[in-house]
Formats: structure tokens, C-alpha cells, sequence
């Protein structure tokens, strides 16, 4: 049932002005990151919708996606229960009135998942490491918090989906532990497309791809140096996680940490 | 010529949808658009301006809607020969109904916050595709299990997730349009059956009253013997429902039914 995906590739298509793209090919290996980036109507979500619709160039941006270096079955294009490809929601809200436990193992069923405790005791577990404020088993999932919601979807993502491919759009991003974030993506061997401008999550990436017009104009390496600000912010990011967990608890806080202790 | 009905309760999303969906279809197709409603709608005057396709809007005011559009359904192929696919949306449903015809393709544009999918009838379970709107209010496994919980209530349908917004999903549904089969035979039938006016409150009593009630229908059930069952209109009513419960209001009399006084 499960689809190996080792390696995405996207074959140039073109621009809002029918001009061709200019590169050759974009290889997104296994355990990479991505980021799209590009001003607003750019046509970011546009690269999102083809790698999810794994389109064969009958797109608007006539762009082709080869999976494992192959043109894709049909069978998988459009067979709903093989999903290869699971979206991030901006939003994260819930509706049903349940505690994180059986809301987790109501999706492990919607996913023809038999019930596990351990792995919902894992979801949970790895959200915790992501958000500041815990998250039990008993709570109603309605009354989490921004940042705790965030923290479990993404912990879900990870662990629940099977989908080897995460498409993020603009996730809303408060409250949460960005690059522990990530790294929770990544681990499961996931291939992590993510559109956004937060320098956190866009220098924790492999590649940057650019977008104007309709068209993939650059291709930008993350280097070392941009890593090193991105862990920066991050840092500033947890901080901030920090004094407000302080807050939270009733504490007083003294003195401002003026130093960032880059992790390595 | 292709048949298309949409249908969902009121705010599902459905107008959004169908206009992404004509604006995908209206270079290389022929279309007609059909807007039912109960009370009022100004759908039909929308679409036909930014569209610029032949529209109709027909109100079902006094009757049930689902009896209603079926009547309609005939008439609106027959005088649209013509066309290559002619949309029908409609937002005057029972659930207990559903508008769908086979021949033609039925899709129910279900919002994802309207609480479990069990509870729908026909309109959802007789559905060949089902479209999910507002998904971006939700986070994605929630969004899963509501997938989950639809298939289980209509395990053939396709599942396309729509966004009335972006225009999201409207390929799918474009997709699915062009591979539904023509229509070809003059004889429609619809996927699920209706009730009837059965009681006398289809007969438009309103007094709560068992021995009310029963008079009505008994009376209700002789007169509908007599109607030609045809809705032809010639009486001053829509159709002969709407005759019967004004002839036992007092408002008509059954004369005014041409086959009833000839015969």
C-alpha cells in the first residue's frame, strides 16, 4: 500500500506570459526541505497544486512532476485513499467535542489505522517537544490553544499521515518551536514543501525556489550563513516561548537574556 | 448533452462552486444555467451578466422544492437540445429528498463544519460526487475523518475538496462533468423516491388536530383521484397539489379543474 517516494522532480513548464521556464530540472530528494518563495499572486500555490495533482503538464503552468524519476501511474494521480501528498492547513481549528486521545485514534480509524496506544502515546509526546505549554490526553481538543493545536497537527503530520510528501501553506506559526518542528518533519523521512517568508522556516531549508510571474525565475542553496541567522531567530522565537510560559505560570521575570546560545 | 445537478443546504458554497466550475467550462461548451430556490434568488441574473449564458430561475414558493424541480427537469432538457451542458442548482431541498436523476450527474456540495454526514439522506448518499467546502477552516485530520465518515455513508462517490473562495477544486469537478455520460433517452428517472402527499398536512392543514387532519386527508385523497396529475396550470395553480389544498382551504372550486368538470 505504501508508496516509496525517494525523489520528486519538476520539469519546467511556463510562465503567466507563456515564456518558458528557465532550468532544466528541480530534484527534491527524501528528508529535504523546500521553500517557495515569492510575492503575493506570484503563483505559489499554483507549484503546490501541480506537485499535489502530480500534473503531466495539464496544468496552467503546463508543468510536469516525475516521481522516482517516472512519470507517475495514473492509479495514484487520482485514487483519493493513495494519498502520496498531505496538505497543511492554515488553519487549525477543530469542531468536534472530544479529548486529544479519542480525536487521535479517530483519525488513526479514518486512516484504516487499527487503534495504538503507543503511537498516540508518540503523537502527543513529539507535539509536547514542539509547543511550550503541555498538552495531556484528556483535554478536549477544543480547548487547546493556538500553539498547542499547531504543535499536534504538525506531531499528526508526521506521524499518523503516511503521506510522504507535506505541502505547508503559510502555516500560522505562534507559539511553536519552529525548527524542532521541522526537524520532527523531516526525521520521518518526509519530503517538506513549504510556502512561507518567516526567516526561521525559510533558512531552515535545502533550496529556496523563487516564483514571479506565474514562473520559477531561481533556484537559491540555503547557505551556512543564512542557516546561521535562521537558527538566530529561532532562537529569538523559543525565547519569546519562554518568557511567555513564564507569564503564564504567574512568574516574574527579572533580567532579558541579551546573547543568543546558538544549538549546533 | 450532459445534466449536472448541484445541491446543498443554504451557505454550502454551491453558487461559488458552480461559478468556478462555468467559468472553467463556458470557452469550450455550450451552457445553460438553472437556478431553483423556494422564495427568492437573484442567482440566475448574476450569472447570466458576468457569464454571459442563457439563464432561468424557477421558484418552488407554496411547494415542496424536490417535487417541484423534478417537474421542471423535463421541460428545461427538452428546450436546451442545444447546449452541452446544462447546470441545474438548487437549494430548495428536504432531506429526505434528493433531486438527483441517473441519467444525469449529481453532486452535493457539503459544508465541512455542518456536523456529521450521517445525518444527511439522499441528497448526500445518492450523490455521485460530493464536494467538501470550507476545508481551510478545519485542520487536516479533522478534515480526514470528516472524508472518512462521508465515504462511509456513500462508499461509489468521488470526494473533491472545494474552495468557493479560491476556485479550489473546480477542475475536479470540470473533470468529472466531462467524463459523466450524455444524455440520450427521453425517459428520466429519479435516483430516490419521494413521498407523496400522504397526510393532511401535505394537504396544507394547519390546525394540530388528529380529526382535523384525517378529514383533510381523507377529502385530499378523493380529490387527488380525481386530478389528472398533469400540472398543467389550467385551474390558476402550479400544480394540482396546490389546486387540491386550495380547493380544501375554500379558495377554489373543483370545477375550476377542466377535467374535473368534464367529467
Amino acid at each position: 500500500m505504501k508508496t516509496e517516494i525517494e525523489k520528486i522532480t519538476i520539469l519546467p513548464g511556463v510562465n503567466k506570459f507563456g515564456e518558458k521556464e528557465k532550468f532544466e530540472k528541480i530534484e527534491i530528494k527524501k528528508g529535504e526541505i523546500i521553500a517557495i518563495v515569492g510575492s503575493t499572486g506570484a503563483g505559489k500555490s499554483q507549484l503546490l497544486y501541480d506537485i499535489e495533482k502530480l500534473t503531466q503538464g495539464d496544468s496552467k503552468s503546463k508543468r510536469k512532476i516525475l516521481v522516482n524519476d517516472k512519470k507517475p501511474d495514473k492509479k495514484i494521480r487520482f485514487d483519493p485513499k493513495k494519498k502520496l501528498i498531505a496538505s497543511l492547513s492554515q488553519s487549525m481549528n477543530f469542531l468536534t467535542d472530544i479529548s486529544v486521545k479519542d480525536f487521535l485514534s479517530l483519525h488513526l480509524k479514518a486512516r484504516g489505522k487499527k487503534f495504538d496506544s503507543k503511537l498516540i502515546k508518540e503523537v502527543i509526546d513529539e507535539a509536547n517537544e514542539i509547543t511550550g505549554e503541555p498538552i495531556l490526553p484528556e483535554m478536549n481538543i477544543l480547548n487547546l490553544s493556538g500553539g498547542q493545536s499547531r504543535a499536534l497537527m504538525i506531531s499528526d503530520v508526521a506521524n499518523v499521515s503516511i503521506s510522504p510528501v507535506i505541502l505547508i501553506d503559510e502555516i500560522e506559526n505562534a507559539g511553536i518551536n519552529k525548527e524542532k518542528a521541522m526537524q520532527i518533519l523531516v526525521e520521518e523521512g518526509k519530503i517538506v514543501l513549504i510556502v512561507t517568508h518567516d526567516p526561521v522556516l525559510a533558512f531552515n531549508t535545502d533550496k529556496r525556489v523563487v516564483i514571479k510571474n506565474g514562473g520559477i525565475i531561481k533556484i537559491l542553496k540555503t547557505d551556512l550563513k543564512e542557516k546561521d541567522i535562521g537558527h538566530y531567530f529561532n532562537w529569538i522565537g523559543n525565547y519569546n516561548l519562554e518568557i511567555r510560559e513564564k507569564i503564564r505560570n504567574g512568574e516574574k521575570v527579572e533580567k532579558v537574556k541579551l546573547f543568543c546560545e546558538p544549538i549546533k | 448533452m450532459k445534466f449536472v445537478i448541484f445541491a446543498g443546504t443554504p451557505g454550502s458554497g454551491k453558487t461559488s462552486v458552480v461559478k468556478y466550475v462555468i467559468q472553467e467550462l463556458r470557452a469550450d461548451f455550450k451552457l445553460f444555467f438553472a437556478k431553483f430556490d423556494c422564495l427568492k434568488t437573484e442567482d440566475d441574473k448574476f450569472i447570466a451578466e458576468r457569464y454571459e449564458i442563457p439563464t432561468i430561475k424557477k421558484l418552488a414558493g407554496e411547494l415542496c422544492p424536490d417535487h417541484y424541480t423534478a417537474l421542471k427537469i423535463p421541460k428545461i432538457i427538452e428546450e436546451n437540445q442545444d447546449k452541452d451542458v446544462v447546470i441545474l442548482e438548487t437549494a430548495g431541498l428536504c432531506l429526505r429528498c434528493s433531486p438527483y436523476i441517473k441519467e444525469g450527474l449529481g453532486i452535493n456540495v457539503l459544508d465541512i463544519t455542518s456536523g456529521n454526514p450521517s445525518r444527511y439522506g439522499p441528497i448526500l448518499t445518492d450523490a455521485d460526487v460530493v464536494a467538501i467546502s470550507k476545508g481551510d477552516l478545519i485542520s487536516q485530520a479533522e478534515r480526514e475523518i470528516f472524508r472518512a465518515n462521508v465515504l462511509m455513508v456513500n462508499k461509489k462517490a468521488t470526494l473533491v475538496e472545494v474552495n468557493g473562495l479560491t476556485g479550489e477544486g473546480a477542475t475536479d469537478i470540470v473533470e468529472a462533468i466531462q467524463s459523466s455520460l450524455e444524455i440520450k433517452t427521453k425517459k428520466l428517472t429519479l435516483k430516490h423516491s419521494m413521498p407523496s402527499a400522504l397526510c393532511g398536512y401535505c394537504y396544507g392543514n394547519r390546525i394540530i388536530d388528529e380529526k382535523e387532519e384525517q378529514q383533510r386527508a381523507l377529502v385530499g385523497k378523493k380529490l387527488k383521484n380525481l386530478v389528472p396529475g398533469l400540472n398543467c396550470g389550467k385551474c390558476g395553480f402550479k400544480s394540482c397539489n396546490e389546486f387540491i389544498r386550495a380547493v380544501l382551504d375554500g379558495k377554489a372550486k373543483k370545477e375550476q379543474c377542466p377535467f374535473i368538470k368534464n367529467k
